[in-house]
């Protein structure tokens, strides 16, 4: 297999959602958006159409920062998340520097999208790009996506996000307005490892996460051990 | 940053602890990739057993083909519609659905769907009454409900519902009214393409006619050049039949320009220009749009000519069209120098005049109708239209030249609630301009334009299983007024018994007259609650002796029902389509029950045929005898399909063909408007409507201000859209918690005004707010509505609010319709007599409001 990017073209977007709700659907994740979590979801926003949903970074923070492994940078592309290791540490949340995954109170669990692993495995396109209905997102092989990125960009004058954030993701974004201004974060070329906590008391804070995290690592892994069992 | 004292223990306990988090953190070091085949995710949550093909309805318009996936979910081991899979053949939808569609499939197993007849045992009805629902099987419900009819005279009943075609033969059979409760929002062009375009029934016009009543598409995906006046509503931005067209047509080339003062995300990434123009203005801009063309010359002379009555004389006395024995149209030709008929006059004259003719002996004067069509708009230069607009003068100058040179590949898409719908009381004129568009750039009945419906129907109830003897007159007063708006009544009472009905009427019928004593309402979570003034409906209903709804849900309707009837999900039924949103090409297609109907659930044609049977037997049986045995089937579907030779059955069809059948013949263009224009068999586009004169109203559009205007603190302009994943407050989407958390994070939940009226009201994000119309136009039962703001710049205009139509209901029985103000409390219902003078069609009004916005 190769490695895969996606390609939003923003022009095309229509804040429809339609991407939001058949991921919900393809994923089984009704009882999460209930919540308000979501893989992927359209904000309208003042300046235009902001993606929440993960950028797939080249360098992940996630991955650099889970301190038990639950995250993976396939050689897809695809970052990748599993509940069975996390201990819910949240560091993942905190460093991000996209703001995507999102903690699941009610299944302790980290929400972060797969690209459709599963389906991508077998040949199909992730849901959310077959469904768009103006195919505004468009999946392929990451030197092609990112190639047709460029060309589009140039000739439409286009901002390209997400090609050299945090050291460049396989979410390319294509906008007519500055996406920053559309409230896209503004994130470093380089890829930031993690977003260390920059004072004695955010110090503080993500120790006693982890803290938190070890705690409750026995009885999560006593959980996990049950459910095996049921 | 202030700095922060830790104690030796502190410091200690801290610091052990990162470091036991920093042992951690190698840990993934070691595994920084896995195999993309090892994922977690690396199996689908899912599997499939089996796909239903179906068709949507009751979404929007496009009535997309696609396949409801059948599987068993891992999770809970239970076998349920899981989700939906396009079908690429599907000329509308190619392959494309929307969020809508998605939330169909999670309705069918909504925990607080409907499944038993429920009978109230509390007489007093009303929001603050609990209803003392008691149990009761569908049969005995409906035996009780018809027992009870049979008490009531015919003019005491309404129907209030769509014209389908088991509801329009059940009230022709009984001779009652039926007052169109969802469908007036398509109105304004219906009537208007009725009286321009074809007068119904024309030999295409189907039973299951495009859910807009329109006789036509547009061709997205063909046309060069596209004018949107508000047509990028936000309900817009999520039906995938037609925006898979634009998007193709955009990549194509095709230019758009829009006006609208709310930037929606369509005019983000679609248009090429926006203009944030002054609500209900539009026809200034359209009005000034037909001076350039006809000054300038830049129309389609050969269209006009021969396909319109352009031409035709109108008598100056009677200003109506001069006719000769035959009904045809007369033309002045300016070789001959005297009046012929319009077809086979070689030369004439468009414009000039008056000519001086003899009709019955006597001599008149007459003008072509394109030179009054001139005088009309004499004054409508740019710079007036301008002022009036807030478009600027050169824009609309450029824009008009642009789009005359792209005709005839060019349209001006107008449906439901965007340019033309029911916003204004004058959106009748607007329709009639944009028409008039179309026709001076050619672009009716053309592939790239306007596309017109192709030769295949599915027939009516009445083709299929004709009545025995002719339908009982219906009574005369109609308790929506229709009776008083003879344009509309004559098309209604004698051509198309399905035509859009009066529903903004509806309420103030009901509330200010005793004709009425019992009211039907066919699935009301689609219209009543959520349209027009709902108060004076619910007001009116308190005194009926018979409320009875069948439905989906238990909504807000509900409080005032005597019983409800439990409906089946629209999964769960079988249908055939026509495809004509997109009537490029001649097509059929099935769907097939995805699941039986659970509970108690009853089907409408069922129920119609039950009453039909008790109360008018003769129209239900083939004999005409009251012989249950002998009941008609009504099978309208396998007509269709046996009259194009498709299949014999909807069976053969699904289990043969795929339930799809598509003729890809080219399009010929301007065939159909020969077999369904005005004077067919050589048909035409009439610009000048006769019945317009004989109500005291213009027969050719003329500028006309709203009937309503800005006072004192009542100055924002109502505007009204529709989120992507909202209907008329129908519960399959407002009672579904994920999409309620996707509104809440697009401030659907929200009104929404601009930073600079917000700053002057002295509003925050987030504020509460009270919205109130103007008591002048709303003297009764006033509703302010409350809300919390957003501001945004998205609404370019200091003048006006918008809020979101659908997102309201009272309803303590749907769990997670949890928020949610009605845009229709700040409507009025319309009172006839001032309605009257302003629309002669009386469809339009819903955004002539102002309303005041005040800190809550």
């Amino acid at each position: 297999m190769g490695k895969y990017a996606i390609l939003l073209d923003t022009r095309f977007c229509t804040g429809c959602n339609t991407c939001f709700y058949k991921c919900v659907q393809e994923n089984r994740l009704h009882e999460s958006a209930n919540q308000g979590y979501a893989r992927t979801m359209v904000l309208i926003r003042d300046k235009g159409l902001f993606h929440h949903r993960c950028m797939h970074c080249e360098e992940p923070s996630c991955v650099a920062t889970c301190p038990s492994g639950a995250f993976a940078k396939t050689p897809e592309g695809i970052v990748l998340y599993d509940s069975q290791p996390c201990l819910g540490c949240k560091s993942c949340v905190i460093a991000c520097p996209f703001n995507i995954p999102q903690w699941d109170m009610k299944k302790k669990e980290v929400i972060k999208c797969t690209m459709c692993a599963h389906r991508v495995l077998k040949g199909k396109q992730p849901a959310c790009v077959e469904v768009c209905p103006t195919d505004a997102l468009e999946f392929g092989l990451y030197e092609e996506i990112t190639g047709k990125a460029k060309q589009i960009a140039a000739e439409n004058k286009l901002n390209i996000y997400g090609l050299e954030e945090n050291g460049g993701t396989s979410v390319i974004i294509l906008t007519k307005e500055d996406p920053i201004a559309i409230g896209y974060p503004e994130v470093s070329k380089s890829a930031t490892k993690a977003r260390g906590p920059k004072t004695i008391v955010g110090t503080a804070a993500v120790a006693a996460l982890a803290y938190a995290g070890i705690k409750k690592y026995t009885e999560r892994r006593a959980e996990i051990e049950g459910k095996k069992d049921e | 940053m202030g700095e922060v004292k830790l104690k030796r223990r502190d410091f200690l306990k801290i610091g052990g602890i990162t470091c036991l988090s920093t042992l951690f953190t190698p840990l993934n070091n070691l595994v920084p990739f896995i195999s993309f085949a090892e994922a977690a995710e690396s199996e689908a949550k899912y599997s499939i057993t089996k796909k239903i093909p179906q068709v949507c309805a009751r979404a929007c318009e496009c009535d997309c083909a696609y396949n409801v996936v059948v599987g068993v979910d891992k999770a809970t081991g239970i076998e349920r519609g899981i989700t939906i899979e396009g079908r690429p053949e599907d000329p509308v939808s190619r392959g494309k659905y929307c969020i809508k569609a998605l939330g169909f499939v999670d309705g069918m197993y909504n925990p607080d769907r409907l499944l038993v007849a429920l009978k109230r045992t509390n007489p007093k009805r009303g929001v603050d009454q609990d209803p003392g629902w008691v149990t009761i099987s569908s049969d005995e419900a409906l035996d009780e409900i018809i027992e009870k009819m049979k008490k009531h005279k015919r003019e005491e009943m309404v129907f209030a519902s769509p014209g389908d075609p088991y509801s329009n033969r059940l009230c022709r059979s009984l001779g009652v009214r039926r007052s169109d409760q969802r469908t007036e929002c398509f109105g304004t062009h219906y009537y208007l393409n009725a009286l321009m375009v074809t007068n119904p029934p024309n030999k295409y016009y189907s039973s299951t006619y495009t859910v807009t009543h329109s006789i036509w598409g547009f061709d997205y995906s063909d046309t060069k050049y596209m004018l949107w006046f508000g047509f990028d509503s936000f309900s817009k931005c999520g039906k995938a039949g037609i925006l898979n067209h634009i998007a193709e047509g955009k990549r194509k080339g095709t230019k758009i320009v829009g006006f609208n003062p709310l930037r929606t995300p369509m005019a983000d990434g679609l248009m090429d220009e926006w203009y944030p123009i002054k609500p209900g203005t539009d026809l200034a801009v359209t009005l000034a749009m037909i001076k350039i063309m006809l000054d300038k010359k830049i129309y389609n002379e050969k269209f006009v000519k021969n396909y319109t009555d352009s031409a035709s004389l109108i008598d100056a006395e009677t200003r109506l069209h001069i006719t000769n024995s035959d009904g045809k149209w007369m033309a002045w030709c300016t070789e001959h120098k005297r009046m012929e008929p319009i077809e086979t006059c070689d030369a004439p004259a468009l414009d000039g005049g008056p000519f001086t003719v003899t009709v019955d002996g006597k001599d008149v004067q007459a003008m072509p109708v394109l030179q009054l069509l001139k005088e009309n708009v004499k004054d409508c230069t740019s710079e007036w239209a301008a002022k009036i607009s807030d478009v600027p003068a050169d824009v609309i100058t450029r824009v008009t030249r642009e789009f005359a040179e792209a005709a005839p590949n060019v349209c001006i898409p107008n449906l439901k609630r965007d340019p033309a719908g029911p916003n204004y009381a004058n959106s009748w004129r607007l329709m009639h301009t944009i028409n008039i568009l179309h026709a001076l750039t050619g672009s009716f009945d053309h592939d790239g334009g306007v596309l017109f419906l192709h030769d295949v129907k599915i027939p009516w109830l009445e083709d299929v299983d004709p009545p025995a003897k002719p339908y009982p007159p219906l009574p005369e007063k109609a308790p929506d007024f229709r009776h008083e708006f003879p344009v509309t009544e004559e098309i209604y009472q004698k051509k198309d018994f399905s035509a859009p009905g009066h529903y903004g009427m509806i309420g103030y019928g009901l509330y200010k007259t005793d004709m009425t004593k019992v009211v039907v309402f066919k699935g009301p979570h689609r219209g009543l609650a959520a349209l027009i003034q709902p108060q004076m409906t619910e007001k009116a209903l308190e005194k009926m002796d018979l409320v009875w709804d069948w439905d989906l849900y238990l909504d807000d309707i509900v409080y005032w029902s005597d019983y409800v009837l439990p409906a089946p999900h629209q999964f769960e039924e079988s249908k055939l389509d026509l495809r004509q949103y997109y009537p490029k090409y001649p097509c059929l297609v099935a769907g097939e029950p995805v699941q039986k109907a659970p509970g108690d659930c009853i089907g409408w044609g069922t129920i119609a045929k039950r009453i039909g049977l008790a109360l008018a037997p003769e129209y239900w049986t083939t004999d005409g005898s009251s012989d249950p045995d002998k009941v008609i089937e009504g099978n309208m579907n396998d007509a269709a399909l046996k009259a194009v030779g498709v299949a014999e059955n909807t069976e053969e069809f699904l289990t043969e063909q795929n339930g799809i059948w598509i003729d890809k013949k080219p399009y010929e263009n301007y065939k159909t408007i020969r077999e369904i224009g005005y004077g067919r068999p050589n048909g035409r586009v009439r610009l000048y409507i006769d019945e317009f004169v004989k109500v005291s109203h213009e027969p050719l559009p003329k500028w006309a201000e709203r009937w309503t205007s800005s006072e004192g603190e009542y100055k924002y302009s109502l505007l009204i859209t529709r989120a992507a994943w909202h209907m008329h407050a129908d519960p399959n989407f407002i009672n579904n918690e994920a999409l309620n958390v996707v509104s809440e994070k697009n401030y659907i939940d929200c009104v929404w005004i601009s930073p600079g009226a917000g700053k002057k009201l002295g509003l925050s994000e987030g504020d509460s707010v009270v919205l109130e119309t103007n008591p002048k136009y709303m003297e009764e039962l006033p509703r302010p509505v409350k809300a919390k703001v957003h501001i945004t710049n998205r609404i370019a205009r200091n003048d006006c609010v918008l809020l979101f139509h659908g997102i309201g209901h009272r309803s303590k029985w749907l769990k997670h319709g949890r928020w949610g103000y009605r845009d229709g409390d700040l409507i009025p219902q319309k009172n006839p007599e001032v309605s009257k003078p302003h629309d002669p069609t009386g469809m339009g009004w819903v955004e002539d409001v102002y309303v005041k916005i005040k800190k809550a």
